[in-house]
């Protein structure tokens, strides 16, 4: 058991050690001049754009719910008024990023893990590389700087998209204009709030596309093991997020800022 | 080279030079030795045949001669350069002049059929000009008979055609070396013949040196100038098809046994 167990995290630490390595590789290719501007925009527009909708839906059900669910606590101890302001930090500083990023791990980390896994089982990789193109420049570097990129914007729609929801919710019990609500909003809100928040939804977008595409780049054993590649490109990615956010917030401590 | 094979290359077109030369290949997998000691010459115009049976090492021989494997000891020099050595830069310039006609064909299933075309056009910035580029894919498209296939995806071919346009991604940079890695497996008969006519009707279209890799002895009859049989890493056997038919040799003759 104890060497069960040793074998085990030894697994782990060769894993994280890799990935560390892949990371490097990205770095080292990251700023050539050789850019693939067309398949980043290309990138853009499916972990953008495409993602959008899923993330829009989840961040109003989220404003709303969060509403609706605060105010009983918060009229038990007489501070419903409060309600838009709670909602907003908490939207702001913490659940927008958060759920942006795990909504992010699902869906863009296991079609890039699934993808690349598919392009290498089927020696799609190898073709380009004979062809004289550089696969991980073409593939990695543009997917990597796409998410890095567009998980803070979708982060950002995702705040106003929930803290509009949140004002819905605020209306199904009392009459509060948007103008009144907005004023309550952004006179609770200090760019603080924000900007801790947007620094670690880049580390999160970075951590979605490297995970995604060093599980699909590394795949072997076939179609089986294109299943995992996407599998666990969710798990570690959502992992890592977490990882993350607990460090983002030892940080931001430590500067003062929460 | 005696006189009579001298004349009968002059006939086929294949001159003395050698465009691949491979000496005292060896690579391994752990310890499992897969080449061990290989050699190779490809003349300018030949079709050189590498037979052997499957986990034979075949692909492996292919892939060290692009480097898409490194090879664990000896020397590939491809059109005067020293394969191994070369710098990534310098690689692929190198692998622009050689095609590769992979066993599965992967083709980009993202991509159309005319963007798998135009994909190693646009990368290498061969021509910049819409109207040329349309003009060099309609060119491949029709040599392997699919002009009609431009606006589908991968998915929606047939295996047959799937290897026809993936022959057509390989020559629209116009190779002047096509390394073929099992151009029929998976294909039935008939189809693997029209696939063979290709490659030869292509090779005289296009004056290309080939390497094909296979274990179908049809491939061998039809389109092999000269072929090397690789046995435990080695080179068994090299002669015609003429040759090995005739051959007494065990190994040889194992491949003749549904013949």
């Amino acid at each position: 058991m104890v060497r069960g167990t040793a074998a085990k995290v030894t697994s782990v630490l060769r894993d994280a050690g890799e990935l560390m390595a892949f990371a490097g590789r990205f770095f080292q290719q990251a700023f050539h001049k050789r850019f693939e501007w067309r398949e980043f925009f290309r990138q853009c527009y499916i972990n953008g754009t495409l993602t959008l909708p899923l993330v829009g839906i989840t961040a109003f059900i989220m404003g709303l719910v969060l509403t609706v669910q605060s105010r009983p606590t918060l009229e038990r101890f007489g501070a419903a008024s409060m309600l838009p302001a709670m909602v907003a930090i908490s939207v702001v500083r913490e659940i927008a990023p958060v759920i942006t990023a795990i909504i992010g791990a699902g869906k863009i980390g296991s079609s890039m893990g699934a993808e690349l896994g598919s392009m290498k089982v089927t020696e799609q990789i190898d073709a380009m590389e004979v062809s004289g193109t550089n696969p991980f420049r073409y593939l990695v570097v543009t997917r990597v700087w796409s998410t890095t990129l567009m998980i803070p914007v979708l982060m950002v729609i995702s705040d106003a998209i929930a803290i509009w929801a949140t004002w819905i919710g605020v209306n199904i019990k009392d009459d509060v204009s948007w103008g009144l609500f907005y004023r309550q909003v952004f006179e609770s809100l200090e760019f603080s709030d924000f900007l801790p928040a947007l620094i670690k939804s880049y580390f999160f977008g970075f951590a979605i596309g490297i995970v995604g595409c060093y599980r699909g780049y590394g795949t072997e054993k076939g179609t089986e093991g294109v299943g995992q590649a996407a599998h666990s490109a969710v798990v570690t990615a959502s992992l890592l997020i977490f990882i993350l956010d607990l460090m983002a917030v030892q940080v931001t401590d430590i500067l003062g800022l929460n | 080279m005696d006189a009579q094979t001298s004349l009968e290359h002059a006939a086929t077109g294949i001159t003395d030079e050698r465009v691949v030369e491979v000496r005292g290949l060896r690579k391994a997998f752990g310890s499992n030795v897969v080449l061990d000691g290989f050699d190779l010459d490809l003349r300018r115009g030949e079709n050189l045949m590498v037979l052997g049976k499957s986990g034979s090492g075949k692909s492996v021989l292919i892939k060290c001669i692009m480097r898409l494997l490194q090879a664990d000891a000896g020397t590939i020099r491809v059109l005067g350069q020293d394969v191994l050595t070369l710098d990534q830069e310098a690689l692929d310039r190198l692998r622009v002049r050689i095609g590769f006609l992979f066993q599965s064909s992967a083709l980009y299933d993202s991509m159309t059929v005319e963007e798998n075309l135009e994909f190693p056009l646009r990368r290498h910035w061969i021509t910049r000009d819409p109207k040329q580029t349309d003009a060099l894919v309609d060119e491949v498209l029709n040599a392997v008979g699919l002009p009609q296939t431009r606006r589908m995806y991968p998915s929606e071919l047939s295996g047959g055609m799937k290897r026809r346009i993936g022959l057509a991604r390989t020559l629209i940079l116009k190779p002047e070396v096509v390394l073929y890695d099992e151009p029929t497996t998976g294909l039935d008969p008939i189809t693997g013949k029209e696939i063979v006519e290709l490659i030869l009707k292509l090779q005289r279209a296009y004056n290309t040196s080939s390497i094909i890799i296979s274990h179908d002895l049809n491939v061998a009859k039809l389109a092999a100038n000269r072929i090397i049989v690789l046995h435990e890493g080695r080179n068994h056997v090299e002669g015609s098809y003429a040759d090995l038919r005739a051959s007494n040799d065990p190994v040889v003759r194992s491949f003749f046994i549904f013949m």
